[in-house]
């Protein structure tokens, strides 16, 4: 079954410090929930979004957009990568509920 | 005039690249195909010449080499590394006596490795901190292998 | 091991504080992220799907066991509590944070340890033999020549800014290649050549290195070509920097996809490629260059054998090992598959399979490793050893000793009976880690460890090697699988791609591709269909699946798996 279309754009980025993935929200900051993201409803609005956050280098690093469909108040990342990125591995690992840098 | 970094210290000095269809004085640094074609022309004004080796030029093409007082490597993107072995065959390999500048996206980090190499001067790029590039040449006080600083890897320099 | 003197430790330690300088620097804003890329990943950090990952090198798998409980403190201090080993011999911690990394690289200084050149268009890590120094059928242990590699390549600076990556591997067993040295980017393989000039001190033969160069795998894998048959071993060092100094000059740089040596190899054919290093090698006459014996010797100290015990009492009475196997069938299993012989009598080789049902491959423990550790230093004169495989091996084990290690492996999860059977999979992290994949894979290795869990089929089937990849460039190793899968992304659906007949040993090929792509539940049952099809049409039992297809050929196994 193919990808269903996007009707919208998220822009994401990593975290300089931690490395997650982080989505902007309509103020310009970043959250690292996706259902945060401010939508943008076009590639101008998408453009100018992506524009402000490679301004922002010391607290983000290689911002890019991605096709999202909107379900409703929902965001579908549709891809498996950005669901996979979203959400985490698919897979076990050791300590999933552990916070970045625990000790 | 341009501030550069040369045997380790911040200077000033004249050096700059001119295009073929430019005049060439004192302190020029014209390209390979210039020199070679027209050297005899460009050192009868008697003052220093410099040439640049873009990155797909190789030092074996350059004639009468030992005739021009600087030779500028040029790194077109910092991670071109062809310059690193053409320094590294003009000091070592082809016994360069004269200055050997790198020019072009030359920054703080890569400093250590090219001096390694044979460079001599470097002409950091716009924006950077030109002072704070010194500190590059402590980067590593022990170095493993020959190079054109010294081309005994590190078991011929020290007893281990 | 080799034991780092005060030059080797100044320079891992200078490395960790010149990082703690370029994070800084980032942080600070005074360095961007695209001038700050390549410095970090020449320390193996790369920014991944949902965190950092740190790359530690471990040099042609070797660990002491001083070692493996750092590693195991790192896993829970600064990660998730666990670490992966890679099909190079290292291990990849995958939630580091950025501002930790200097820290932990001054802890991996403090035991010898480093993750220097572990990414990044440079010489990366020397790999090796996992059996080195105790396989039975060794020529030269090829270790002491992987470290004299392995300090010639850090920080060389003439060649930290390669068109591309660059990996080296080298073997000490000719017949025998258990480091895959024709699929890398310059394979080195210790021979002996009896051409009547003399070799060192007067012997009949001579010792010296038969050179591989443009094997790879990725978008257009190669088996390599040797560049040259006989190379004496003091010019060891000058040959492989002139190969580099080609490569380096004359590699390609205008598209990332064909910038490997093994691009140039064949775009300028072997011939002129060879031509173009021995005129290098030629002209760079640098007597200082030449391998110094004491330099050799000094190198080698660290690599001695151990105080072996003499037989008598390595195998003790011997009277444990056959009752036991004669009564208890799940460790006559595990003897029969993980325990290798040995080139001392009365020692065997005792693999650690880390590919344990349920667990991604490769992945291991902070608690297997400090237990590892305690084992390392009970039973194996404190040594470790990664394998290209992503299992781990304790190379010197007493035969008296295998019973109760048997029990303390099977307690670490570590003791699972299927070393080169079909259940030892290789995967690499795929989509579930990995920036750079399009497709998952652990799922699919954990899915067929289970379909072929029966020990017994595994058994009958034998020597079977499955390697999966999330991605083209191969760091599954899926083009020299027995059964090789690469996962593709196809209109947003994750599909796999079956490649059959790939080996990366002596006579090395590469696997091709079966038929079309297959959803992920369809894989286990045209896998399984294809094992049907060698079941039922070798020979006998001894003919190998590998050996089963290059007779049959592709076409009845394509018919099995897709027929109706």
């Amino acid at each position: 079954m193919a990808t269903p279309k996007g009707t919208h754009f998220v822009i994401t980025a990593n975290i300089l410090g931690s490395g997650a993935p982080a989505y902007r929200r309509q103020d310009g900051s970043w959250s690292t929930n996706l259902q945060d993201a401010h939508p943008a409803a076009d590639e101008a609005e998408r453009d100018r979004m992506l524009a402000d956050a490679a301004s922002e280098e010391a607290d983000i690093a290689d911002p890019y957009a991605f096709p999202v469909r909107l379900d409703g108040p929902t965001i579908d990342p549709l891809s498996a990568r950005e669901e996979i990125r979203a959400k985490g591995p698919t897979v076990p690992y050791r300590r999933p509920d552990a916070a970045q840098g625990a000790h | 005039m341009k501030v550069v970094v040369k045997d380790k210290r911040v200077v000033e000095d004249a050096w700059h690249v001119v295009k073929d269809d430019e005049a060439a004085g004192a302190h020029t640094i014209v390209s390979l195909a210039r020199w070679n074609d027209h050297r005899e022309e460009l050192l009868a004004g008697g003052t220093p010449i410099g040439m640049v080796l873009r990155s797909n030029e190789s030092p074996d093409d350059v004639r009468d080499r030992d005739r021009l007082a600087l030779i500028a490597v040029d790194f077109p993107a910092f991670t071109d590394g062809r310059g690193y072995s053409t320094a590294r065959m003009l000091r070592s390999r082809l016994h360069y006596k004269g200055e050997i500048r790198a020019i072009g996206d030359v920054m703080r980090d890569e400093m250590f490795l090219m001096s390694r190499c044979g460079i001599d001067s470097f002409a950091v790029k716009p924006g950077k901190d030109i002072d704070k590039a010194l500190s590059a040449f402590d980067d590593f006080s022990v170095t493993y292998q020959a190079a054109a600083d010294d081309e005994r890897p590190l078991f011929r320099r020290v007893h281990r | 091991m080799y034991q780092y003197d005060e030059y080797d430790q100044k320079i891992v330690e200078e490395r960790a504080r010149q990082f703690r300088g370029q994070v800084q620097r980032r942080v600070d804003g005074e360095v961007t992220e695209n001038e700050f890329k390549p410095l970090r990943l020449q320390n193996g950090l790369y920014m991944q799907l949902h965190a950092y990952m740190l790359r530690v090198a471990i040099p042609y798998g070797v660990l002491s066991s001083k070692q493996i409980r750092m590693l195991a403190h790192i896993a829970r201090r600064y990660d998730r509590g666990y670490g992966h080993i890679t099909t190079r011999q290292n291990i990849q911690y995958n939630w580091p944070s950025l501002e930790d990394v200097p820290s932990i690289l001054d802890d991996l200084a403090s035991v010898q340890m480093h993750a220097i050149q572990t990414s990044g268009n440079c010489i990366r890590n020397i790999t090796s033999d996992p059996f080195a120094g105790v396989a039975p059928d060794e020529l030269e242990d090829p270790r002491p020549y992987c470290e004299l590699l392995r300090q010639w390549s850090t920080f060389h600076p003439e060649f930290a800014f390669l068109p591309r990556k660059f990996k080296i591997a080298v073997t000490g067993t000719p017949g025998h290649d258990r480091a895959a040295i024709r699929f890398h980017d310059i394979g080195v393989r210790i021979v002996e050549n009896a051409d009547g000039a003399p070799g060192r001190d007067g012997a009949k033969t001579r010792r010296g290195f038969e050179v591989w160069v443009g094997g790879g795998m990725g978008r257009t894998p190669f088996i390599g070509v040797v560049v040259r048959p006989f190379v004496e071993y003091e010019d060891l060092l000058a040959y492989l920097e002139s190969i580099l100094r080609v490569y380096n000059l004359h590699g390609r740089r205008d598209n990332k996809f064909k910038a490997r040596i093994k691009i140039l190899v064949s775009e300028l054919g072997a011939e002129a490629f060879t031509r173009l290093v021995e005129e290098d090698f030629e002209r760079s006459r640098n007597p200082d260059l030449k391998l110094e014996r004491t330099e050799l010797e000094r190198v080698a100290v660290g690599f001695a054998p151990p105080p072996y015990e003499p037989v008598a009492i390595a195998r003790g009475d011997g009277k444990t090992l056959a009752e036991r196997s004669a009564n208890d069938e799940a460790f006559a299993r595990w003897l029969k598959t993980n325990v290798l012989s040995h080139k001392i009598d009365g020692y065997r080789i005792v693999v650690l399979s880390l590919k344990k049902q349920g667990i991604p491959p490769g992945d291991v423990s902070d608690t297997q490793l400090d237990r590892m550790a305690d084992l390392a230093d009970r039973y194996s004169f404190g040594e470790v050893r990664t394998m290209h495989t992503q299992n781990m091996v304790l190379p010197d084990v007493r035969e008296a000793h295998l019973s109760e290690i048997y029990d303390e492996l099977v307690a670490l999860d570590m003791a699972t009976p299927n070393f080169r059977l079909l259940t030892d999979i290789i995967a690499c992290p795929g989509l579930d880690y990995c920036a750079l994949a399009n497709a998952r894979s652990i799922p699919l290795s954990l899915e067929l460890s289970r379909r072929f869990e029966d020990l017994d089929y595994q058994e009958d089937i034998g020597p079977c090697s499955i390697k999966i990849s999330g991605c083209i460039n191969a760091c599954g190793h899926h083009h020299v699988g027995n059964i090789g899968i690469l996962g593709i992304n196809k209109n947003g659906e994750e599909v796999y791609q079956l490649m059959l007949g790939g080996h990366d040993s002596d006579s090395a090929s590469l696997g091709r591709i079966l038929g079309p792509a297959l959803p992920e539940n369809q894989v286990a049952d045209a896998v399984e269909k294809v094992l049907a099809h060698y079941l039922k049409f070798r020979t006998d039992s001894e003919e190998t699946f590998l050996d089963c297809y290059r007779r049959l050929g592709p076409e009845p196994f394509k018919q099995a798996a897709y027929g109706a």
